[in-house]
């Protein structure tokens, strides 16, 4: 047996962030169009949040935990209404859009390094007070079990919300033609804003767990977007089913693939990925 | 004085990473964010050469371009059949596997550690260990690259890669193989980037993987954006503005830490305001 469980749950464990991820991205890719470059540093913000909720102030965890969804959500909220709303009512390309992106995330993501230092910090009290579960010889911590089952349950509130809600069936229009969902009546704007809001919310709480499970930096977001990205375009964008899909396989080949070399070829090999997958199946996985 | 030529050098070596990069994305119109890979393949080459073998810094320099030529035909050619986001992507993914290159061959650029002891070149009795003599090394190949980026966009060649800009199915209609001139010209930068890339090795005699993230390559493409896309003194003037920022910034008092770190507020800022105000950057001739 040997290493062999414990790489098949980091996978699965890599592959469930990669889909909360690959979801939040996907859905205000698929509205907007573009390339937000500034989605990952919500993950940030969210951890560094909770932080300073329960460790500074000396809030109960849970409540810091929601505090710091909301806030994030709020902060996704206002850069879409105070930079890139501006945008597209200029009429803004998609690169222009993604240019003021790069901008949103340099200046956050040095914000948090300005407030809290860029150093290292986990949102664990104790590691060692963790509950550890032993399943067929690999070990996963009880934060980790947390991640799988807020990943399960976050895809299913996508699922329900984009394909059973009156507010999703107008998502998946605009989606499919703004310019058709205005000509219809659907306020755009705004409904794009609530979607900012939602997608900087999970990636808010998915910055929370990984800052249990081995801890936050400033700089944490662009990994963790560009892994979304590929989880979502592998899969196939703007498929839900896909992103899921995308976000297990590219954790499976990332961590088989650091089976016998060392650790740091993970974002190598992720691009790798994402290329091959570029090249001879664009359109992902799952979409025809 | 000593730090003015710092300055300087450090300026000039910026300003031919912009001139060149301008090329691809200012005149072709490619969203290209690999340029710090190219960079740090020149220096790693010189480095590599200088410190394990006999050679000169001359002959490591030829070295370096036409390692970056190879590398940079066959990135180019996966690159032809992506435009728009996917191009940018794939760049990114080209920068972050390079990046990884440089960390994990132990053997060959001692990972994390870095190169460390690379010898100025000495040329005709000249010894360029002093950095006045350096600057003026500098120039001379800013120079070089200057004009024959000039040459390149005043040329024919030049007008068709505005022309692929403008309208890549139009040019393509009237016969013009528009592959094989978005190759050649990434390849012309990407060997310009080489040349820079030598001279910050033998300038700075230490390198280290962390000068060729992803983040560098944003940064040169936030210089071509802020001096303005398809404008070649523009880069000359973004590369000014940033390479001298955080001197301004210096006068404001801050610790070192948050000096750092509020260079990259006003220059994430600084984007957001020029996508907002003035996407075509100050004296640009293309907006994104």
């Amino acid at each position: 047996m040997g290493i062999l469980p414990q790489l098949i749950l980091n996978s699965i464990i890599a592959g469930a962030i990669y889909t909360l991820v690959a979801l939040s991205f996907n859905l205000i890719y698929s509205t907007t169009k573009f390339f937000n470059l500034a989605h990952g540093v919500m993950a940030a913000i969210g951890g560094y949040a909770v932080f300073y909720f329960s460790k500074t102030l000396g809030l109960d965890i849970h409540i810091a935990i929601v505090l710091g969804v909301i806030l994030t959500g709020f902060v996704g909220f206002g850069v879409d209404k105070f930079i890139y709303l501006q945008l597209r009512k200029r009429k803004a390309s998609n690169m222009v859009l993604l240019v003021a992106s790069l901008g949103v995330m340099t200046a956050l993501q040095a914000i948090i390094a300005i407030l809290f230092s860029s150093r290292f910090k986990t949102l664990s009290g104790n590691i060692d007070t963790q509950k550890i579960f032993t399943i067929l010889g690999g070990v996963i911590t009880q934060t980790q079990l947390v991640i799988l089952l807020s990943a399960v349950l976050i895809m299913a509130g996508f699922v329900i919300f984009l394909y059973k809600t009156q507010f999703g069936k107008t998502v998946r229009a605009i989606s499919d033609d703004e310019e058709v969902a205005r000509i219809i009546g659907i306020n755009t704007n705004k409904i794009i804003g609530y979607i900012f809001f939602i997608g900087s919310a999970v990636t808010g709480f998915t910055g929370i767990l990984i800052g249990f499970d081995v801890g936050i930096e400033p700089t944490m977001g662009l990994s963790l977007l560009l892994k979304g990205v590929i989880a979502s375009i592998v899969g196939g964008v703007g498929n839900i089913y896909g992103g899921v899909l995308g976000a297990f396989l590219l954790g499976f080949v990332e961590n088989f693939g650091i089976w016998k070399i060392s650790g740091e070829w993970k974002d190598a090999i992720a691009f790798a990925l994402l290329i091959v997958f570029l090249i001879f199946r664009p359109r992902g996985i799952m979409n025809k | 004085m000593e730090y003015l030529i710092h300055l300087a050098i450090l300026f000039v070596i910026y300003a031919t990473l912009g001139v060149s990069l301008n090329l691809v994305v200012g005149y072709t119109g490619l969203l290209s964010v690999t340029h710090a890979a190219f960079y740090g393949i020149g220096a790693y080459t010189t480095a590599i050469f200088l410190t394990k073998s006999g050679v000169g810094f001359f002959s490591s320099l030829v070295s370096g371009i036409v390692i970056v030529v190879v590398i940079s035909f066959l990135v180019g050619v996966v690159l032809s059949k992506f435009k728009g986001d996917y191009y940018a992507l794939v760049t990114f993914g080209f920068n972050a596997i390079i990046f990884a290159v440089f960390l994990n061959w132990q053997n060959l650029t001692n990972g994390s550690l870095g190169v460390p002891g690379i010898s100025r070149p000495e040329l005709f009795g000249i010894n360029f260990a002093n950095n006045f003599n350096f600057l003026i090394l500098a120039l001379i190949f800013f120079v070089l690259v200057y004009f024959a980026s000039r040459f390149i966009v005043n040329s024919s060649f030049g007008r068709v890669l505005k022309a692929i800009r403008e309208d890549e199915t139009a040019i393509a209609v009237f016969g013009y193989k528009t592959l094989s001139f978005k190759l050649v010209v990434f390849i012309i930068s990407a060997a310009m980037a080489a040349v820079a890339g030598s001279l910050f090795a033998s300038y700075i005699t230490f390198i280290d993987p962390s000068s060729f993230q992803l983040t560098e390559s944003m940064f040169i493409l936030a210089i071509i954006i802020l001096g303005g896309l398809g404008n070649l003194r523009g880069s000359i003037l973004g590369a000014l503005f940033l390479i001298l920022l955080p001197e301004i910034l210096r006068f404001v008092g801050f610790s070192s830490d948050i000096d750092a770190q509020m260079r990259q507020v006003v220059y994430g800022i600084i984007l957001i305001l020029l996508m907002l105000y003035r996407p075509q950057g100050l004296i640009g001739e293309y907006k994104l």
